[in-house]
């Protein structure tokens, strides 16, 4: 994802000044923004609060981006200190609570954002394979992924299909999504390696 | 912790479940506001960048500051012209270093304005203090147009 090359056009045309690059750019990214305001429980009105101010900030940044690359993560730490921020205007007269388990020092920040930034990837490489699957394997994994679980009986009324055939092709369609370039790259390694948390179990190894 | 996430047909739909279901809760008002703010982009004012915060040093030092809650200093520095902001009550008070006249704009991220005149020293006064999203636009005599980033109190 870091070396994305999809990203870099676009980080390079957007700061050439073309709304349809920059739109892209938000289409792919708000989902990562918004799911760090999720993890903060801020209230819808401090969400939007959030996303605006980092999407303004981004405008700004943009051209002085040197590394195009470098995008999403400088996406998750802005969030996440815009959300800290928003945090701390509505605790002004609480001071007691403004160390939250999210307010960590800057190795660990570092860390955590790491982390979402592997979660945001994953996801990101399995909804753009998911996208290109066939429309049968779609339709049939969004039964099957349906929330409480459709009995066989009534995936196989839907989609003409008979029940027997619903777990081979389930088995079959999750192959493919396996073996779309963007998963496969995910799992030959990520790449956004963990290696800073390998450090950091070292150090606390070493003391 | 043997399998990966990717090798079990349980794990991995769950996975995909995720990834779809996290992408279809961001409301589109959300993206909508994001492409907005590429109206925002301006290249011919040079960008005054924060410099300094004094909420930065009152979060550091926790609770040992006199001051009462309500000042707020801000330090912006462009290549010819500092901005220095500070709240204080009801009112932002606003000094251009150089010295030197002028006019800015305090512009909100809504799309709203407000103008106000820098006088022969380079102070400037607005009431009441902005809220939500906002930066100082600033065009000087001299012909020098900043803008400040971001502000949000």
């Amino acid at each position: 994802m870091r070396d994305d090359p999809t990203v870099i056009a676009l980080v390079a045309r957007a700061t050439e000044g073309e709304q349809t690059a920059w739109d892209e750019i938000v289409e792919r990214f708000a989902p990562l923004v918004w799911s760090i305001c999720r993890r903060f429980r801020l209230s819808e009105a401090d969400m939007y609060d959030v996303g605006q101010n980092v999407w303004l900030r981004l405008v700004e940044y943009l051209p002085s981006l040197r590394e195009p690359a470098a995008l999403p993560g400088w996406l998750a730490t802005t969030t996440r200190r815009e959300c800290l921020r928003v945090q701390r205007s509505g605790w002004r007269n609480e001071r007691q609570l403004a160390q939250t388990e999210l307010d960590l020092p800057a190795d660990e920040e570092t860390t955590q954002v790491d982390q979402w930034l592997i979660a945001h990837e994953r996801e990101s490489a399995l909804r753009r394979a998911f996208a290109q699957l066939g429309e049968r394997c779609q339709q049939l994994l969004a039964l099957l992924m349906r929330d409480p679980p459709m009995p066989y009986a009534a995936i196989s009324a839907d989609l003409g299909i008979p029940i027997g055939s619903i777990g081979p092709s389930r088995a079959r369609c999750l192959d493919q999504l396996r073996g779309s370039p963007h998963v496969a790259a995910l799992i030959d390694g990520p790449a956004i390696t963990t290696g800073r948390e390998g450090g950091r179990d070292r150090r606390m190894v070493g003391r | 912790m043997t399998g990966a996430w990717w090798d079990d047909d349980d794990q991995f739909l769950s996975a995909v479940k995720t990834a779809l279901a996290t992408a279809d809760e961001v409301p589109k008002r959300f993206v909508e506001i994001g492409k907005a703010s590429f109206t925002w982009r301006d290249i011919d004012a040079e960008l005054a960048a924060l410099t300094y915060d004094s909420a930065n040093d009152a979060l550091a030092g926790a609770g040992t500051r006199a001051e009462p809650a309500s000042l707020r200093c801000l330090t912006f520095d462009a290549s010819q012209l500092t901005i220095e902001l500070e709240i204080i009550g009801d009112a932002l008070h606003g000094q251009l270093v150089p010295p030197q006249p002028g006019e800015v704009e305090i512009r909100h991220a809504d799309g709203t304005s407000g103008a106000a005149r820098v006088n022969d020293v380079g102070y400037f006064t607005a009431t009441p203090v902005p809220t939500g999203t906002f930066r100082i636009y600033c065009h000087t005599a001299s012909d020098i147009v900043v803008q400040t980033d971001w502000i949000s109190l």
